[in-house]
């Protein structure tokens, strides 16, 4: 199974845990994930507050390149898929294709990787492939925003309370935690412009996690992982408490149920170091 | 529509039947109308019985009354109905025809209980092992597969709900009822399990372990996780009876001369001979071998099957007195020619496959080739036949795996199976495979034996080849192709060919032409088993081909069935296909639970020896396993309620049916479905358990609910504290193509909030709304009391998110406060109060009735005919045509009657059944004598009181000459026996002693009346409700108090009198007071149904108020409307217009009534006779003392623009600032009510003015803007055209000045939270409705008025339009403020209750009715005052007088007169207290 891929800029740094699991879960399930030639940047956090014509033609012209090779585009980046959907959906208009990318055919359809992985038939290859199942360990599951909304762009049909995450874990053997902070914003790029205001956002969220009886949060996203994970010292200081909740990818906990040896290095990476955890449950 | 009435004089008579769809309250009332206005009525339901949503409601506002109580009599009234017929479980599938004239197929569901068997008893449901979820609960509480809808439903009777055949029972080819056996098996009833797997499998301990399971394969608990595991649970229940003392054979029932012969002792004749013996025949079995059992005995390994296992199901067997004879085989020597003539009647073959098919490869014949079967037989029948240390099998079937499993048992080093295709392909079962290969066994796949090496005659070696998988052959798997030069060899001492089976057919007798197929088997019909020979019948293998023990036994019981029927000359065929489809479910939902395996002995252990390797469940696996089940066929057809009933009425075969029905016009009724909450997600219904829809509250609430009303919430059932409505949910919402307002939620929250707090006066209520829509009669004020009284906390606000709180489960909900604040507030429960939507079957019944749609899915109709469809003949009421409340859909109801009836009034009275009765026995001065009938109610009664000592009691008591038990008393049987008994022993007084009057009295009381006894020398003892079933812990002292209670019911019933209603003839002419839109119609409506009417108008016009009116919202021009209704009335023949009328005097009575008017210039006297009135009086718009009205030219009331747009006295396109504030004297301490009408009409007029001048400002400022239904579309419309809207509240009224420069309004805006200052050019003052003058009438004609003077209704709720005061009736603004087209409606109401009683040329009156002794009347006034109905009158002799038409019999004046002068018939003093002084008597000993 082919499709192209495109990784965004955050799995070349924050992320990299990210696009190591991606390598390994798809070379193990034997697909290839054929990385865009020449991509770049998608037009996230900035563009689409400044330039319309910018907030299209960034994702326009990795549209176009993809739909070179007459396959669908997997991103594993929340942004970036609402940038390259948002173009794509764009782009059915005459008056923007003309404007933006005349060459523009609309043959390709641009996917989460999160998608990809809920496909029916990816499910049960992913159920066919666990050799050691998340038994026994409580996970919440945590979709972020960009995501699933708006749903005229993301075409999630439960945009209030979206399922493919809740499958994957349920295929992988975890129990699901719900909670009513599923699809809450964690602050995404306002960490880097307006802290105070991100910071409080992912307390919110925190202090819900905190209150279920969960061990973990799983995440499809850089942005989500990484604001999640890397604030939980500062608000613990903050806060006088503990915040220490591991926040996986999703394709990290793919490759350990796949029973994959290479997870261990992946998750050195965290800030919130999973290991313990994942040592008590017995499946690391 | 004169065009109409004229076509149709022309046309055949008219159809006199009228078919109702749906049967909730709309349904009911237009049924009761019509079947009371001489037409036959049929009610078609989809559910099991009537009620609708109405029946699910707790209370009703703004009376706070409760709806059960109020709708369940007329539930009664609809099921008693002579001329009504409730079709259950039924929908319309086609309508053809036209009005008049219209054929009508109805498709009806089995209810699989006979109707006029059941007698509502309820044992069924008690047996009945499958609980569902109650969806008359909103699913909060649990029923059975047996279930009633609800206690009070009507059919008064159960039903079996099935979704179809469980896939498990469908995929067995013996048809056992599965389900039914695991339900049982759930319920520890391993006895009644038993029982049900042999009717159809009389081998339950073989099946239980060697089955193939075809039931696991098909169970939908595989799409979840794993099957049941269905053959472990048989076995279980099958050890358990072996386990047990002795075995329970069945009892044949009757003994039949005629026997059968059964060839082979397999499981298909063991089968054959079971069944058979059963019904009665005497059943030989010929079998060649030694042992019966056949493959069974052969076949199967011990290990798998021990031998004492076999012999119990073969004994079970011999026990009805089956006769086997082994060692005898049937062939040459001795041939079924030769049985035949030695007198067997019929013959079955089930001799089976017992040769081994050839390899046919060169070595065959060499010694140590041993085919697969003949191994088995040789080791099963105690031989040894050593295969030496490497051994070959070849196959992948059970007999395979069988025989290399017995191979390593007997000590064989190395055994291999070579098959020739894959694992996946192999025919064995997968854990017989897994089990082999535990054993040791090694499987070779893709290889087949070319040639089998010998030496010395002995083999010594296979030759084999690879194999690789081409196209798929006949049998659908993939054909074996040889690899060209794969050539290998095997070593090996034996070689088992186990490839399969073929039959030996040398049992045929020779000479007949018997249909062999070309596989050589016996051809045989696939549905009776008779081969072309008569009298001989095959099933198993030999028809097959090689297959499964449960297949054989299938056949087996198919073919006996056969043979009885042969053997009793009944056609074989009929009624034996497949009935219900296979039920399926969807397996979301559903909770992984993982299969309980039962042990296995270990490896190690088990290949020492043949001893059993499964182990079986114990007891609380296999109840634990049983309850995995999903109950997929709803019904599980374990058949306990077949025993249960004693009365017969299950019956299990009921298909579905299809009824043909003529009828003259339509009423479609089929009410609303809740809309789904699920649409609004982001309050988490289905996802928090404490979010909940209001209906579910409403069910929560009720007393008769899933908690009994105690008001708990679903996550931990603990009391809630803080509640909280949300509004809007799925209404006034474009994002979800539900634009419009529901109309009822703001008014059924805040009922529900008020009785929650009076359940829980700690119970804090919020109500999160957009606009309070209380706009019905009293709503206003139910709301002020609600805020006042009751401190409901009403919140403006749309919510936007529920979030819950992980730990407590509690909710938390974020607002912005009247301060705009943002404020998180936590509650306990919060309820959405859920829109209407069109009912759920909406798009197949527009097609099937091809009427129009409106975009949202409602029936279309037009304003100005609100209850007519798009097409003739078809017409609507209730929530279908728009959503509503209860008395508009009543109201609709009658109206569509009206409708109705209208087409074919020609034909009334045509269709309708009466009743001849027998003349009354004279009892007066005769000696009481008394019969008691006792009832048992099934075991209700009879199981916790001692009926035959009541009975034995009972004969001991004075004046009785009769006393009978029976098992139903109500059973139709049990009807027909009264009647006899009555005259038999003459009795003139009856008692009966069971369930409850309120469902029963007048079934009883109809049958002594059939009998010649007046109806009121009947009582009844209430031995079931208020005994048997609130003492059920106390036998004794329930049969006690039974017999206490039958001792009183004796007492009374030996004082009652008959009574004698009075019949008077009916004056069919209907007065009309009123000359407004709704009195119009309503004299219109009457005439059109040819009865005589004077309509009165108190000015020298008509039109009413709508003479003011110029434009619908909806563009309709209204004075051409009025133009054509005057127009019609003054040339309709039956019509007499009176002018300038004053009503001066009125009396007489329903039928008789008689009115003095004065009328025209000269102010003359006449009097009117007439059997009916209709009060239109009407209202006309308040004019208003606030804002300087009156005092500028630029200030008017909406109806005044509206007049001047209308006659273009004045042009928008000079104003450019308008303002219109709304509310203006309504609402406010004076006029406490809402006038229904204004924000639509501001609306309206603002969108008129927005056509004509787009670029004008228009400020409407409103309080709420209420337009409800459809009506909110025209407020988006405005919204959208650029109306402003400002919001204001009492404490901020806008204010108004008259400046020099012109007028000012200043108002603040809440949303802005600053003050505007408005400079209109014109400002338009929305003032409410109010009442026409009518005291005067009022207290002629005694009606009652509310407060502000509007008529008062007989009921708020469900007699919208009758006044208490029988006979006369109320519609349009006289009742209340509201629209042209709800007027219409009303008016056409009034029509159809009018004609329930115009349709009749008499009417009975008297009976149960109040009657004063003259003598002892001191006039002190208390009964003219007491009585609700203003009934009593001080006469001219001085004395009170009650009016025996009017008296509604309620006896509240003979309770308060205190000179006990009043005596209420068959309730009198002597009556009530010797039922009294019974109850204290001595107990008689």
């Amino acid at each position: 199974m082919k499709v192209s891929f495109f990784p965004g800029c955050s799995l070349e740094g924050t992320a990299r845990e990210y696009g190591e699991s991606i390598d390994a879960i798809s070379r193990f399930l034997g697909i290839k994930f054929e990385e865009l030639p020449d991509w770049s940047c998608c037009g996230a956090s900035s563009a689409h507050c400044l330039n319309e014509f910018l907030s299209l033609s960034l994702p326009a012209r990795n549209l176009l390149l993809a739909e070179k090779f007459h396959q669908d585009l997997v991103t594993p980046c929340a942004a970036c898929f609402s940038r390259l959907k948002a173009a794509e959906k764009a782009l059915q208009q005459e008056s923007n294709k003309a404007k933006v990318a005349p060459l523009f055919r609309g043959e390709i359809r641009v996917l989460h990787l999160l998608d990809f992985f809920s496909r029916k038939e990816m499910l049960q290859m992913v159920e066919a492939q666990i050799k050691n199942p998340l038994s026994g360990l409580k996970i919440l599951p945590y979709y972020g925003c960009l995501l699933v909304r708006p749903p005229q762009i993301t075409e999630v049909s439960n945009w209030e309370n979206p399922q493919t995450l809740d499958n994957l874990i349920s295929v992988m053997g975890g129990e699901i935690i719900s909670w009513s902070y599923k699809t809450e914003c964690c602050g995404g790029s306002l960490l880097l412009t307006n802290p105070d205001i991100a910071r409080q956002l992912i307390k919110r969220i925190l202090n819900m996690a905190r209150q279920t009886e969960a061990e973990c949060i799983v995440t499809a996203c850089p942005l989500c992982q990484a604001n999640l994970d890397t604030r939980q010292e500062e608000i613990s200081n903050e806060e006088n408490g503990s915040y220490n909740i591991p926040v996986f990818y999703f394709t990290e906990l793919l490759g350990l149920a796949f029973g994959l040896k290479e997870a261990k290095k992946w998750f050195r990476r965290h800030l919130i170091d999973p290991r313990p955890l994942l040592k008590e449950k017995s499946l690391l | 529509m004169d065009e109409k009435v004229k076509t149709q004089q022309n046309l055949p008579s008219p159809v006199g039947a009228v078919l109702v769809i749906g049967g909730g309250v709309g349904g009911i009332q237009a049924a009761l109308d019509l079947a009371n206005s001489g037409f036959k009525v049929y009610v078609v339901e989809e559910e099991s019985a009537i009620g609708g949503k109405m029946a699910q409601l707790d209370k009703t506002f703004p009376t706070n009354d409760c709806s059960m109580c109020i709708i369940s009599p007329k539930l009664v009234e609809v099921g008693r109905h002579l001329n009504i017929e409730v079709l259950s479980y039924a929908e319309v599938v086609r309508l053809e025809g036209e009005p008049g004239n219209f054929s009508v197929q109805i498709k009806q569901k089995p209810r699989f209980i006979e109707l006029d068997r059941c007698t509502g008893c309820g044992d069924c449901a008690k047996v009945c092992p499958v609980e569902v979820p109650n969806a008359f609960d909103e699913n909060l509480s649990r029923r059975k597969a047996a279930y009633k809808r609800y206690p009070q439903a009507i059919p008064n009777a159960f039903a079996i709900e099935k979704r179809g055949i469980s896939p498990c029972k469908a995929n067995c080819p013996a048809g056992i009822h599965v389900q039914g056996y695991i339900a049982l098996i759930k319920q520890k009833k391993f006895k009644e399990a038993l029982n049900l797997i042999r009717k159809n499998n009389p081998l339950p301990s073989i099946c239980g372990r060697v089955c193939t399971h075809p039931c696991e394969t098909a169970c939908s608990r595989s799409k979840v996780d794993d099957p049941i595991a269905i053959m472990h649970l048989k076995r279980f229940v099958s050890d358990w009876e072996y386990s047990q003392k002795e075995l329970e054979v069945p009892r044949v029932e009757t003994k039949r001369e005629e026997r059968v012969a059964i060839i082979g002792a397999g499981p298909a004749g063991l089968s054959a001979a079971y069944y058979l013996a059963l019904e009665g025949y005497s059943v030989t079995i010929f079998e060649s071998s030694s042992e019966p059992g056949g493959m069974l005995y052969w076949g199967i390994p011990e290990y798998r099957l021990p031998r004492a296992i076999l012999k119990k199901d073969i004994e079970f067997i011999k026990q009805l007195g089956v006769e086997i004879r082994t060692n005898t085989p049937i062939g040459e020597q001795f041939s079924l020619e030769d049985l035949l003539a030695a007198g067997f009647k019929a013959i079955f073959l089930g001799v089976g496959a017992q040769k081994s098919t050839r390899l046919n490869i060169e070595g065959e014949n060499l010694a140590g080739v041993i085919p697969g079967i003949d191994y088995l037989k040789a080791i099963n029948s105690g031989k040894e036949l050593p295969l030496g240390n490497r051994v070959a099998v070849i196959g992948g079937g059970n007999v395979a795996i069988d025989v290399v499993r017995t191979a390593i048992r007997k000590g064989t080093k190395e055994v291999f199976i070579l098959y020739r295709r894959r694992r996946e392909e192999m025919p064995a079962l997968p854990e017989e495979i897994r089990e082999a290969e535990e054993e040791g066994v090694k499987i070779h796949y893709l290889v087949a034996p070319k040639k089998i090496i010998g030496k010395e005659g002995k083999v010594v070696g296979l030759e084999c080849l690879r194999m690789e998988l081409g196209e798929p052959d006949e049998s659908g798997r993939p054909r074996p192709v040889p690899i060209a030069g794969s050539e290998f060899i095997l070593e090996v001492d034996s070689v088992i060919p186990a490839i399969g089976q073929s039959i030996d057919l040398s049992c045929l007798s020779q000479g007949k032409d018997w249909n062999i197929s070309r596989r050589g088997t016996l051809v045989v019909d696939p549905i009776t088993y008779a081969t072309n020979i008569p009298g001989i019948f095959a099933g198993g293998d030999m028809v097959s081909g090689p297959a499964t023990v449960v297949e054989a036994i299938g056949a087996g019981r198919e073919a006996a069935i056969s043979i009885a029927r042969y053997l009793q000359g009944m056609d074989l065929h009929e009624g034996r296909e497949k009935k219900l489809p296979v039920a399926e479910i969807t397996p979301q939902e559903i909770k992984k639970h993982p299969r309980y395996h039962p042990p296995k002995i270990s490896v190690t252990e088990r290949i020492k020896n043949f001893q059993e390797v499964q182990q079986g469940f114990s007891e609380e696996e296999a109840i634990l396993e049983a309850s995995r089940c999903l109950n997929c066929g709803i019904c599980s057809e374990c058949l306990q309620c077949v025993d249960a009933c004693l009365a017969k009425a299950i019956n299990h075969t009921m298909t579905e049916k299809y009824l043909n029905l003529k009828v003259g016009s339509v009423i479609i009724a089929p009410g609303f479905s809740l809309t789904d909450p699920i649409l609004r997600a982001e309050y988490g219904y289905g996802c928090y358990p404490n979010v909940i829809t209001s209906l579910e509250f409403e069910r929560i609430l009720s007393a008769s609910g899933p908690f009994q009303g105690h008001i708990c919430r679903p996550s931990d059932h603990a009391a809630p504290k803080r509640i909280a409505w949300i509004q809007c949910v799925g209404s006034r919402d474009q994002s979800i193509n539900k634009g419009y307002c529901s109309s009822v939620c703001c008014m059924y929250a805040t009922k529900e909030a008020i009785i929650a707090r009076e359940h829980d006066p700690e119970i804090s209520a919020t109500i999160f709304y957009m606009d309070i829509r209380a706009h019905g009669k009293g709503f206003d004020q139910y709301y002020e009391r609600a805020q006042k009284d009751y401190k409901i906390r009403f919140i403006r606000c749309q919510v936007s998110k529920v979030i819950e709180h992980p730990k407590s489960k509690n909710l938390i909900i974020t607002y912005v406060d009247e301060n705009g604040k943002i404020v998180e507030e936590e509650f306990d429960l919060v309820v959405l109060s859920v829109g209407m939507s069109p009912p759920g079957n909406f798009r197949i019944l527009s097609r099937t009735l091809d009427i129009k749609l409106t975009p949202y899915g409602f029936c279309q109709t037009d304003p100005l005919n609100p209850m007519e469809t798009s097409r003739p003949g078809v017409y609507v009421c209730g929530a279908f045509q728009s959503p509503k409340d209860i008395p508009e859909t009543v109201s609709q109801a009658s109206g569509a009657a009206a409708l109705a009836s209208e087409v074919i009034s020609l034909s009334r009275g045509q269709l309708v059944t009466k009743k001849e009765l027998p003349p009354e026995q004279n009892v007066t001065g005769v000696e009481p004598r008394i019969g008691v009938f006792i009832c048992h109610c099934g075991i209700n009664i009879g199981g916790i009181v001692n009926v035959p000592a009541v009975k034995e009691y009972v004969k001991t008591l004075p004046q009785v000459v009769y006393v009978d038990e029976n098992l139903y008393t109500c059973s139709q049987d049990t009807q027909a026996k009264i009647k006899e008994i009555i005259r038999e022993y003459r009795l003139n007084r009856v008692v009966v002693a069971s369930c409850s009057p309120r469902t029963h009295e007048p079934l009883f009381q109809e049958t002594i009346r059939d009998a010649g006894l007046n109806k009121y020398l009947f009582e009844m003892a209430n031995i079931r409700d208020q005994c048997s079933w609130v003492h059920m812990d106390k036998k004794e002292e329930a049969t006690e108090k039974a017999k206490a209670l039958v001792r009183m019911a004796i007492a009374k019933v030996s004082l009652t009198e008959p009574l004698v209603e009075q019949e008077l003839s009916i004056n069919k002419r209907a007065l009309v007071v009123g000359g407004g839109a709704a009195g119009m119609v309503a004299a219109l409506g009457l005439a059109d149904q040819g009865f005589e009417v004077v309509l009165v108008e108190k000015e020298n016009y008509l039109g009413g108020n709508l003479r003011n009116l110029y434009y619908t919202i909806n563009g309709d021009n209204v004075q051409e409307f009025l133009n054509y209704l005057i127009k019609r009335i003054q040339t309709h023949p039956l019509i007499q217009i009176i002018l300038n009328g004053v009503i001066v005097d009125a009396g007489g009575f329903k039928g008789n009534f008689k009115t003095g008017i004065m009328s025209g210039p000269g102010m003359a006297y006449r009097k009117v006779e007439h059997g009916v009135t209709i009060i239109a009086t009407g209202g006309e718009e308040y004019k208003p003392k606030e804002y300087f009205y009156g005092e500028d030219p630029r200030i008017m009331t909406q109806q005044e623009l509206e007049k001047k747009i209308g006659k273009k006295e004045i042009d928008p396109k000079n104003f450019q600032e308008i303002v219109m504030i709304q509310c203006v004297g309504s609402r406010v301490p004076e006029r406490p009510y809402c006038s229904r009408v204004c924000c639509s009409s501001a609306i309206k007029n603002a969108l008129k003015i927005k056509e004509i001048n787009p670029s004008a400002n228009i400020y409407i400022i409103y309080r709420d803007i209420r337009t409800y239904g459809f009506l909110e579309d025209y407020y988006t419309q405005a919204r959208k055209a650029g109306v402003i809207f400002i919001r204001y509240d009492l404490q901020n009224k806008p204010e108004v000045s008259i400046e020099k420069e012109g007028l000012r309004v200043s108002v603040f805006d809440p949303s802005l939270r600053e003050t505007l200052i408005i400079n209109p050019n014109l400002l338009i003052l929305s003032t409410g409705i109010i009442p026409r003058e009518n005291e005067e009438l009022a207290t002629l004609m005694k009606l009652p008025r509310t407060p502000e003077n509007f008529f008062l209704e007989a009921h708020m709720k469900l007699r919208p339009v009758d006044f208490a005061t029988e006979g006369i009736f109320l519609c349009g603004l006289a009742h209340s403020p509201k629209p042209l087209t709800e007027s219409l409606a009303q008016a056409k109401a009034a029509v159809s209750r009018a004609c329930t009683i115009l349709a009749h040329d008499t009417i009975m009156v008297g009976g149960i009715v109040a009657q004063v002794e003259k003598e002892k009347c001191s006039a002190c006034l208390t009964c003219v005052r007491v009585c609700p109905y203003n009934v009593p009158f001080i006469n001219d002799e001085g004395v009170a007088q009650i009016d025996v038409a009017l008296c509604q019999g309620c006896g509240s004046c003979a309770a308060e007169c205190p000179g006990k002068a009043i005596q209420l018939q068959h309730f009198k003093d002597a009556q009530i207290i010797v039922k009294t002084s019974a109850l204290f008597k001595e107990k008689v000993a």
